[in-house]
């Protein structure tokens, strides 16, 4: 059993690898690719140049410029508990301080002179020669002063190569080089690497102009970034993980990294989605069990009765019930003042619920209280997530007692003299828990998935509304993280289900 | 086939034990599922036999004649609906078991009356060890401590010879038998042949020594070594409790050889009922006749072999018992309306004549036959000595 558990766990890592690859793949092939979302916010305002700047930036911030391989990659490695490069740093704040990125180079390097003041000596600025007016900092402050520093830099300087792109396809239009340019008339700088620049008219003095401007920012980007590699080398806070070879390989927790539509840790947004969808969950699949199983055994043991039929058609008039349409249907008149009223329309808490005792009071007038007011809110999520459940499991039970209940091994036990329930439940029931089992593993990834329309309808903030936002904005690392995370559920639920089916069926045996 | 044949009538003096189970008059029918308002099916029409103790009864016919059904009835193990006891009786001891009230049931199902089935490598839950599932048996009617128990369950296991291997494994060593003893309790079904599955189950069945035992084609599904030991093994458990055995087959070679008495069935009645030798040497009912002609030979060389039908399409079959001049036809539901005895009225045209003093033939029922009013089958009779 052990070397059968251990095998299965290692055949994940490609499963999972597979998963990813796929979806990422998915992601990127989707209209605008990844970071659409930034796009278009961006392209309202394509005019200012500033706004371009930013969305350089951004780019450049999450690697979204990158071929979508190198992409994959970088998002491998930083999933990986194997890492590479130095061990990042755990600030109090729990934010995880890495160190700075390598800077690009600057585009089409031989069209210019050297910047004045020659090649940038960087022994000269990195060192403890740059703290000097820190002396009075603490660590701490000193190295975030500084990344914040780097970042600015950096961000003037990518800015800046944007720019550049921007001068040069004025250029490339001046010069009559427009074959360079690209389907949307802007300027690739690598299409240019090989062609003798015209060195006058005014196009070529704004362009040099501009080069002036992106050299200069590169130089402070390079000083800046030296410097705070330079205090990140000196460690201000706690080495996190576990180093194995120094300074190149160590073992961390995987990092689900920043969502750049919200600009937060995906882990920050995942830990409070989460509790609200597993809470709906939590509700909605005992309820769905304890009803369906012992209706399903009842309905076997009963066949042909008047409580099977009732029950098979009730539950399949439910499971016919489109979500979206129960949920609306349950909002429209249960929920809406104008109706019954009987139930808030949408969210987890009243705005008030804070100020609340935890349980319902009575003393000057009744105050339901926060669990109460909990309550109240999610029944009727609860309602539209239980309602259709019931159909399939307690057929799929009462298919599964049919089998065993006409078995030969049976009559046995009934020739032994055993009552009746015994029967059921000892003999058919045990024996019918295979295909239960099967589903009972399915409720893991649902609970971490939750469900997309029921808390879009009644704008539940759970699983399902933000990996549904994540879609829209195309959010690469949220729908990562959430795919990467259903699927090591799954595929851990379905290990646990093997693992039950030998637990459940002495038959099944892994040896 | 060989038939023994010291026919002991000596052993056919009449004795004073009183019977184990009476079957009278036992009707069984089922709702007609494929025509729901149609007739219903009747699987047993008036059934009657007698077993006594220590005496195997065979019950022989084809399939769908009725055999099963007359034994699940005993245990009241046919669903009912579709199932339904249209009349008669079958009495445990003088109790009758087919009123008996579910509570009082569950202690002559597995207690007093254990059934056996054809099927070995099915009738074993697969999820529970064997143990457990003596255990249960042991039990459920027993009042025993869990270590009794197991030695009870261990003791059960024993006598059908589960133990024979590995008694010859650990000849000398006593500590590492009994543990292997115990440790075969924990083992689950499938890891048993089917042979071993059938010696299981009659172990089970035998736990908590009943004095009824069914044994539904016990013996069918394995192959004949196997058959012959689990056949042996069923007489020599019988010969040391005193069981009474009803062993349901359609294997004339397993009636030969095991059999006291042979109840021969056809169509949910009774065609003929005699002690073992006397039918083999004289089956009287054109049907058991049919029946023994059709088993072919080794040496026989023939293109085509013998059918039941070959037999009963005979009409000069249907003239051979004492008293055809006088119009005791053998019963059989194929007949021709124009070769069957007028009846006047429009009851049950079967009934269950005694031929001589210790053969009893399903006939044509006439007015003179019914004035007769034959005793029920009985035959306190056992083979050897």
């Amino acid at each position: 059993m052990g070397t059968y558990i251990a095998r299965r766990l290692l055949l994940m890592i490609p499963t999972l690898l597979g998963i990813t690859l796929l979806v990422f793949s998915l992601v990127a092939m989707a209209p605008g690719g990844i970071g659409a979302g930034l796009q278009v916010s961006g392209g309202q305002m394509s005019d200012t140049s500033r706004v371009m700047q930013m969305q350089a930036y951004l780019e450049d911030r999450y690697g979204l410029n990158d071929p979508v391989i190198v992409q994959y990659g970088r998002w491998l490695a930083q999933i990986s508990p194997v890492k590479f490069g130095p061990r990042f740093q755990l600030a109090p704040s729990g934010i995880w301080v890495k160190p700075p990125r390598d800077l690009p180079d600057p585009p089409l390097r031989g069209w210019f002179e050297p910047p004045s003041g020659a090649e940038l000596d960087l022994a000269a600025v990195s060192g403890v020669s740059t703290f000097e007016g820190m002396r009075s900092m603490d660590a701490h402050e000193r190295h975030r002063s500084l990344q914040r520093d780097s970042e600015a830099a950096r961000r003037a300087y990518v800015g800046s190569i944007r720019g550049f792109r921007e001068v040069l396809a004025d250029y490339a239009r001046a010069q009559g080089l427009q074959d360079l340019l690209d389907a949307k008339g802007a300027a690739d700088p690598r299409r240019f690497e090989g062609v003798t620049p015209i060195r006058q008219g005014t196009a070529w003095d704004a362009l040099a102009a501009a080069a002036q401007a992106m050299h200069t920012a590169q130089r402070s980007a390079v000083t800046k970034a030296a410097a705070e590699r330079a205090s990140f080398d000196a460690a201000p806070y706690p080495r996190m993980g576990v180093p194995l070879v120094p300074d190149l390989l160590w073992l961390g927790s995987p990092d689900l990294g920043v969502a750049f539509s919200k600009n937060r840790p995906v882990s920050e947004l995942i830990r409070s989605a989460l509790p609200v969808t597993l809470l709906l969950n939590l509700i909605a699949f005992p309820i769905i069990y304890l009803i369906a199983i012992p209706t399903g055994v009842l309905a076997a043991t009963r066949r042909g009765s008047w409580f099977d039929s009732a029950s098979g058609a009730v539950f399949l008039m439910l499971w016919s019930v489109p979500t979206v349409l129960a949920g609306v249907l349950l909002i429209g008149f249960v929920a809406n003042q104008q109706y019954l009223g009987l139930f808030p329309v949408s969210g987890l808490h009243d705005t008030q619920a804070e100020t609340w005792t935890f349980l319902p009071t009575f003393g000057s007038g009744f105050e339901r209280g926060w669990l109460l007011d909990l309550l109240w809110h999610v029944a009727l999520p609860v309602t539209c997530l239980v309602y259709g459940g019931f159909a399939v499991l307690s057929k799929q039970c009462r298919a599964a007692m049919l089998d065993n209940l006409s078995a030969d091994y049976v009559r046995t036990a009934k020739a032994k003299g055993v009552p009746k329930v015994d029967v059921v439940i000892r003999h058919v029931f045990r024996n019918s828990l295979l295909p239960l089992i099967t589903m009972f593993v399915g409720i893991f990834p649902a609970m971490l998935g939750g469900s997309v329309v029921v808390e879009r309808i009644f704008s539940v903030p759970g699983m399902g509304t933000l990996i549904l936002e994540a879609i829209d904005l195309r959010d690469r690392e949220i729908i990562l993280a959430n795919t990467f995370m259903i699927a090591c559920v799954n595929l851990l639920a379905l290990l646990l289900a093997d693992i039950l089916y030998a637990v459940a069926d002495p038959r099944v045996s892994y040896e | 086939m060989s038939v023994q044949a010291q026919a002991s009538v000596a052993s056919n003096a009449p004795r004073s034990a009183a019977p184990l189970l009476e079957v009278a008059d036992l009707a069984v029918s089922f709702d007609n599922a494929s025509n729901p308002g149609g007739p219903r099916i009747q699987a047993v029409a008036g059934v009657n036999m007698t077993l006594f103790p220590r005496q195997t009864l065979a019950v022989v016919g084809e399939s769908g004649c009725g055999k099963s059904v007359t034994a699940m009835s005993a245990m009241q193990l046919i669903p009912r609906p579709p199932g339904r006891f249209d009349r008669g009786s079958i009495l445990l001891e003088g109790r009758d078991l087919l009123s008996m009230p579910e509570s009082e049931m569950l202690r002559v199902r597995g207690g007093e009356i254990a059934m056996i089935f054809q099927e070995p490598m099915t009738s074993l839950n697969p999820v529970y060890s064997i143990g457990d599932q003596i255990l249960e048996a042991i039990l459920l009617h027993q009042k025993l401590t869990p270590d009794q128990a197991v030695e009870r369950a261990i003791g059960a296991l024993e006598e059908v010879g589960i133990y024979n291997r590995l008694k010859e494994r650990f000849k000398d060593d006593a500590l590492a038998l009994a543990r292997g003893k115990r440790d075969l309790l924990s083992e689950y079904p499938h890891r048993f042949s089917g042979g071993m599955r059938q010696r299981v189950m009659i172990a089970m069945a035998l736990a908590c020594q009943p004095k009824v035992l069914l044994a539904d084609e016990p013996t069918t599904a394995l192959d004949v070594t196997i058959q012959a030991q689990i056949l042996d093994l069923l007489r020599q458990l019988q010969n040391d409790r005193g069981m009474g055995i009803m062993l349901i087959t359609h294997n004339l070679g397993v009636v030969a050889e095991n059999a006291d008495v042979v109840c021969v069935m056809y169509a949910g009645r009774v065609v003929e009922y005699a002690p073992v030798f006397e039918l083999f040497e004289n089956p009287m009912h054109p049907y058991t006749r049919g029946l023994f002609a059709s088993i072919p030979g080794v040496r026989d060389h023939r293109s085509r072999l013998t059918t039941v039908e070959d037999v009963t399409h005979e009409p000069a079959e249907f003239r051979k018992l004492p008293g055809a001049d006088r119009g005791v036809i053998p019963w059989w539901p194929h007949m021709p309306e124009e070769r069957r005895p007028p009846l006047a009225d429009g009851r049950d045209p079967y009934c269950l004549h005694r031929i001589g003093p210790n053969r009893w033939v399903g006939c044509w029922r006439t007015p003179e036959l019914e004035s007769q009013a034959s005793p029920r089958p009985s035959l306190d009779f056992r083979r050897g000595g």
